[in-house]
């Protein structure tokens, strides 16, 4: 007899955190093995399922950050402590953070996509990584995830964060991810891990190759249409990957023909 | 399903076959082609006198009739349909959902039929194998549902002896020839049927029939000739050799643009196509909203909603969809699963409301 992969786990939800607007972090109660990088599928009864990137691990515990864009995520975002949350995971592939090790690891994190790179950028800190840089882009001061956490950030690493649209409270720089990439200063043999709307990781990816870096040291975790996660229901695929399964992290020389060729 | 007791035949006849059916039946829900809307096609057999034996089906590009064919049973060659609408349902329920005091109960759902599929073209056994890997033995998360039916399923396969204007199996290497995957496969001959045995259940069905007689070396003789006269009457459309790096090569040919011209987004050519095997799940929800039902659709990667990120859709010119799904069948299938994901069936090319005709499409921009 064959696992049922459709099958839901429930889970207690033991922390919420409003982000900010319609944005949510769950702490969900679990002992489920989980990998930085790797996703759930979150269900919202009667509406359907969203893949949603595990942003962090505790102990006990796995940490989601859900923006209601849809039907499932407006459902996950009205949950609260002690609520039950029915999910489905982990799928996907991980970061390949060894490859770091004893270099420099550049991390770039557009919007939501910080709750995909937060949970290995944590773990970095805590590796043989020679210098870890965190560069965030956020569209205005009021969609800045984890805010919390940037002090704490800061000591540990060199995390600068940039907003695209000024705001009393923010003392930091404004303007696009790409502004800070294109002033840093950072040696060839890094590795860099992106994680944003395919806009930014192209024009990212273009600044880090001006900056003599090849593709081969770029992963990008990439967004798609899923409704399987296991590689049958075919929505998600680039060229011949399926992003739920063979992904989400991609090395980018490996889907660039894919991935920066229009509507493939 | 094990090549075991391979090439051991008996003969028999028009009784013997009937038999057959009858034995099958006993066991399994038979699904075979039968005459439906002017249509041939796969579904629930109960009669031997509702087989399409003695028709025949004539296909072109968008175009399709039956007609009562001049001599012989196994006339025509396969049904509108396919073996996948069985094994992969148009629409499966996955499980159902009761919600009481804020609390979820789920019931998975089991799909335990038995199918015995009576008469399966080389073609379409292809396409089974094929799906066998997407589901099964490439997958890391089998699929309980699809592999429950597929190894209940019993095989009955039949060799072509003729073929219609959109069959390209000799092209794609699946036929019409079928060679293994069977439990028991039937050729007709001048005037008995060769029946070989595939598998032990296939020899325990035959152990049961009593209409039959060993076959001779010169019914396997008739068996190759018939078989070969069939296969060099068919074209080589082009050539499979390379044709996935060929094609990785034309991403960016002006030709998907010329096709675009044609193509309605239609949706025909995957829902027909035995091996398209994209999917939706949907919600089915009761009005008092207690009980919810994830339902497996059908799905294609010609709908607009198909690729669809945060309400935007990837590919949003029909040219980039057709690149998609021929891309898909020729060139990525061979990534994700050391095979072609087209079987020469032609039914896309005959249920094309347009016509599009994939081999001369895949012709163009292989060799063009």
């Amino acid at each position: 007899m064959v696992e049922n992969p459709y099958r839901l786990k429930a889970s207690r939800i033991i922390r919420v955190i409003k982000e900010c607007e319609g944005v949510y972090t769950f702490h969900i109660a679990t002992e489920e093995e989980a990998q930085f990088g790797q996703y759930n599928m979150l269900y919202a009864f009667g509406r359907g399922e969203a893949p949603i990137t595990i942003a962090s691990k505790g102990e006990g515990y796995l940490v989601h950050t859900v923006r209601a864009v849809g039907d499932v995520t407006r459902y996950i975002d009205s949950l609260r402590e002690g609520d039950l949350l029915y999910w489905r995971g982990p799928y996907g592939n991980r970061w390949n953070l060894e490859e770091a090790y004893g270099k420099t690891l550049l991390i770039l994190s557009g919007g939501l996509g910080l709750a995909a790179t937060r949970w290995v950028f944590e773990e970095a800190m805590k590796r043989p990584i020679k210098r870890l840089i965190h560069l965030y882009g956020s569209k205005d001061y009021d969609s800045l995830l984890y805010k919390y956490l940037y002090k704490e950030w800061s000591l540990k690493a060199d995390f600068r964060a940039i907003i695209g649209t000024s705001h009393p409270q923010w003392k930091g720089k404004t303007g696009l991810i790409t502004d800070l990439l294109r002033e840093l200063d950072i040696e060839k043999d890094s590795l860099v891990f992106i994680c944003g709307p395919d806009p930014m990781v192209k024009a990212c990816v273009s600044l880090l190759k001006e900056k003599g870096i090849e593709e081969n040291r770029i992963y990008a975790s990439l967004e798609r249409h899923m409704k399987c996660s296991v590689g049958t229901c075919g929505h998600c695929m680039i060229g011949p990957y399926f992003v739920c399964k063979d992904g989400p992290i991609f090395r980018y020389d490996l889907i660039k023909e894919y991935f920066e060729r229009k509507e493939v | 399903m094990e090549g075991k007791g391979k090439g051991k035949g008996y003969i028999i006849g028009i009784e013997g076959l009937r038999e057959l059916f009858y034995l099958l039946s006993e066991s399994y829900k038979v699904i075979a082609p039968t005459l439906r809307d002017g249509l041939l096609v796969y579904d629930h057999v109960k009669d031997f006198e509702s087989l399409a034996l003695g028709y025949k089906n004539v296909e072109g590009p968008a175009l399709y009739a039956v007609e009562k064919a001049s001599n012989g049973y196994f006339t025509y060659t396969h049904p509108a349909n396919s073996p996948k609408a069985f094994l992969h349902p148009p629409e499966l329920r996955l499980m159902k959902v009761k919600r009481s005091d804020g609390a979820l109960s789920f019931e998975m759902e089991r799909v335990e039929e038995k199918y015995c599929f009576f008469d399966v073209r080389a073609c379409d056994l292809s396409a089974i194998k094929i799906l066998d890997r997407v589901f099964i033995e490439n997958n890391s998360h089998p699929d309980p549902y699809y592999k429950s039916l597929r190894e209940r399923a019993f095989i009955v396969a039949v060799n072509c002896t003729n073929k219609t204007s959109t069959c390209f199996c000799n092209t794609m290497g699946t036929g019409p020839e079928v060679k293994d995957g069977f439990d028991l496969l039937i050729t007709e001959l001048e005037d008995s049927f060769l029946l070989e045995v595939g598998s032990e259940r296939g020899e325990k069905m035959v152990s049961l029939l009593e209409k039959k007689e060993r076959a001779e070396e010169r019914h396997f003789e008739e068996k190759e000739r018939r078989l070969k006269d069939l296969k060099d009457s068919m074209e080589e459309f082009f050539e499979r050799e390379g044709l996935a790096q060929r094609l990785y090569g034309k991403m960016d040919s002006t030709h998907w643009e010329h096709i675009e011209k044609r193509c309605l987004a239609c949706t025909s050519c995957t829902q027909v196509c035995p091996t398209c095997f994209c999917f939706d799940i949907v919600e089915r929800n009761s009005l008092e909203s207690d009980c919810s039902e994830r339902v497996r659709l059908w799905d294609s990667c010609f709908s607009p909603s198909f690729a669809t990120v945060h309400r935007f859709n990837i590919r949003q010119s029909i040219h980039s969809r057709y690149r998609q799904w021929l891309m898909h069948k020729f060139a990525y299938w061979v990534d994700q699963f050391d095979s072609f994901g087209c079987v020469g069936c032609g039914r896309c090319i005959t249920w094309c409301p347009a016509g599009i005709d994939i081999r001369q499409e895949v012709k163009r921009l292989a060799h063009g």
